[in-house]
């Protein structure tokens, strides 16, 4: 019989701040059993092309749709999308010696989609506090404001008004 | 008029997709034009010739009369369909595809400039005994001329663009205290809108419905309406659901707004497809609003319960032809549309641009799906972010709105954010089911339509992912090979093309 394998799951829809353990034992042949919240189930999984997967588990049929970046999985099934952040063991060792110096640092605010900046509002060295708006980004005739993630000072402005950003673009960082 | 040959269709996306289906119907060709943003879109694939018009910004590209009309001459098209927005309602291009010999697919250029500005429009109305919000017909030249007409009208009110639409230019005033900081920001948003900082006042109307009637008329005067939309599910003044018959509506009442609005198109020489909007009170007066001299982007809804194909009827009346009906369709049945956008409905609505990797579109009985996009497809970011109209019909009301639903429950769009759960959360909602929803419905309920999480379903998809990263992980460590392994897995693609060279 195959080994136990444990994951390390946040459901962000919940907004979980710690992991819950979910326990996936395979049983052959596209067979499971995965325990979450003490609770034992055993479900069949075939996986399809494009992200997609007929679940059966519990006497229900569940079609699920998957969409991955990065460690997180947005699951789509019965019309909920759940965000789920999984990670395996050793992962989840990696992630808590990184995060020791993550949390309270630097933060970079990217664009989150292509677009323009229209606007800036901040400048090298301003001292900004948690949501105030720092740039904004015009994408299909909207304009959307990006806000500081945190309260804290200016150290680099890299976004200039009326140029083009891609996704991911590093705009602002606060310190 | 001569019989047309090709169409071009100066407009991109669904519409464009929409008109060319029937062109194809039809047995006419199609041209379609394309920016450089849009060499890989749909309707650039889907017709039978594509004229590149220029960079990705549509002021550089699909707003260029000159541009789009060489395109028409070097493809020898006889007609342009316009769609919606862009030169939809430009008259200078109406006038230009006139003297080009080109036929315009719509109304004349008189027509639209009678509709065009809204303070003309409401003075064309009043004359034509249309009623109309009340208000004033004309622009003020100071901002006591405001105070003193908005005094007589009675608070609240709403200052609103002559030249404007969408929401732009527009400020609700509940006290005179407000009215001198409305004005200056009324004025400079609409001037730098749509260059004319033109105002006028209307009285706010609590609560409204949008309700707007569907007209056609032909070149030999004759105009008849092809009942209403209900569109009050709106967000920011950006429609999302529509639906026909209105749940509100009494045959008496679609009938006088029927009557009015024929009046309306009649009174400007209108000709083609256009939509009369109105707004209605919570004691069911009506009153115009504004007249769109176009083909709207609800209009499959009408076509479902009158079994008219509107842009074959736009096509027919362009050559010539006596409207094939003139007397008023009673509605069979009813249809419901939604609007899907690229856009994520819990981060305000902000637009999520980018390549979907996998769509599965609804189908099954009575189900229509007028696209513009396809899986492998990037959604540029410098276009208007709907991707889709879904729409059903079904024989009554309440049987529409579970077919709309089993619909929305089927369709599949990955790799971009859209606001398919939230359309959901909307046909579920026990005030839209009841049918009497107004202008206000959307943001009001604003939390409750973003829906909540069900326990059993989220239960499952922990499970579902937790299995998914275990086999993502068996993946992985089957395709590198370990160090003691003598047969390194190698892709098939890889020995079909070793296979090929020798």
């Amino acid at each position: 019989m195959a080994k136990q394998t444990t994951y390390f799951a946040k459901n962000l829809n919940a907004g979980d701040k710690e992991p819950q353990h979910v326990l996936v034992e395979p049983l052959g042949a596209g067979h499971y059993a995965v325990t979450l919240d003490g609770k034992r189930t055993e479900v069949h999984a075939l996986s399809l092309p494009q992200g997609a997967m007929s679940l059966l588990a519990d006497g229900q049929s569940y079609n699920v749709e998957f969409e991955t970046r990065g460690d997180e999985v947005g699951v789509l099934l019965r019309n909920q999308v759940t965000r789920v952040d999984i990670v395996d063991e050793q992962k989840f060792r990696q992630r808590s010696v990184a995060a020791t110096f993550t949390i309270e640092g630097t933060q970079v605010v990217v664009s989150p989609m292509p677009g323009k900046v229209v606007r800036v509002y901040v400048k090298v060295g301003d001292e900004v506090t948690e949501g105030q708006p720092l740039v904004v980004i015009e994408a299909m005739k909207m304009e959307n404001e990006l806000k500081s993630p945190k309260t804290g000072k200016v150290t680099e402005v890299l976004a200039k008004e009326g140029t083009a950003v891609e996704n991911g673009s590093k705009l602002v960082v606060v310190e | 008029m001569a019989r047309l040959k090709k169409v071009l269709v100066a407009n991109r996306g669904e519409i464009a997709i929409r008109v060319m289906r029937t062109c194809r119907e039809l047995g006419l060709k199609t041209v379609a034009v394309y920016s450089e943003a849009d060499r890989s879109a749909l309707h650039t694939r889907f017709a039978d010739e594509a004229v590149l018009v220029g960079p990705p910004p549509s002021r550089e590209s699909y707003l260029v009369m000159d541009t789009i009309l060489a395109a028409a001459k070097k493809t020898g098209a006889d007609a342009i369909h316009p769609g919606y927005g862009f030169l939809s309602e430009n008259p200078r291009f109406v006038r230009a595809c006139d003297k080009a010999g080109i036929t315009f697919i719509g109304p004349p250029a008189t027509a639209m400039e009678a509709m065009g500005e809204k303070t003309t429009a409401r003075a064309n109305m009043v004359k034509a005994g249309v009623p109309v919000v009340p208000g004033t017909t004309e622009a003020f030249a100071t901002v006591d001329d405001a105070r003193i007409s908005a005094q007589k009208i009675g608070y609240p009110i709403m200052l609103k663009a002559a030249g404007g639409g969408g929401g732009k230019g527009m400020r609700r005033i509940d006290k005179e205290a407000d009215l001198d900081s409305a004005w200056r920001a009324a004025k400079s948003e609409s001037m730098s809108a749509f260059g004319n900082d033109a105002v006028y006042i209307e009285k706010f109307l609590d609560q409204p419905h949008h309700v707007e009637i569907q007209v056609f008329a032909d070149t030999f005067g004759n105009c008849i309406h092809l009942n209403e939309r209900e569109c009050s599910a709106q967000r920011r003044n950006q429609k999302v659901v529509e639906e026909t018959p209105s749940p509100i509506l009494t045959p008496k009442m679609r009938a006088a707004m029927g009557e009015v609005a024929v009046k309306a198109a009649k009174a400007v020489g209108y000709v083609g497809a256009g939509t009369v909007e109105f707004l209605v009170d919570s004691s069911r007066n009506f009153y115009f609003l504004e007249m769109n001299t176009r083909l709207q982007v609800e209009h499959p809804v009408t076509e479902w319960v009158t079994g008219i194909d509107l842009v074959a009827w736009q096509l027919h009346v362009a050559q010539g032809g006596v409207l094939p009906l003139l007397e008023p369709v009673a509605p069979r049945g009813h249809s419901i549309e939604v609007r899907v956008y690229a856009e994520d409905p819990a981060t305000n609505f902000m637009p999520s641009p980018g390549t979907i990797e996998a769509l599965r579109v609804p189908s099954g009985p009575f189900v229509r799906d007028d696209s513009g996009v396809y899986a492998g497809y990037t959604v540029p970011n410098v276009y208007d972010p709907m991707i889709s109209k879904l729409s059903v019909w079904a024989p009554t009301r309440a049987e529409a709105l579970l077919r709309i639903k089993r619909a929305l429950d089927e369709y599949v769009v990955k790799g971009i954010t859209t606001n398919i759960r939230y359309l959901q959360h909307i046909v579920t909602h026990p005030e839209f089911m009841k049918g009497d929803y107004d202008t206000g419905f959307l943001s009001r309920e604003h939390q409750a339509l973003l829906g909540t999480d069900d326990p059993t379903k989220t239960r499952a998809s922990m499970i579902a992912a937790a299995v998914f990263a275990h086999q993502r992980t068996e993946a992985r460590a089957q395709l590198v090979p370990g160090p003691g392994s003598a047969h390194p897995v190698r892709s098939t693609w890889r020995s079909g093309k070793s296979w090929r060279k020798a």
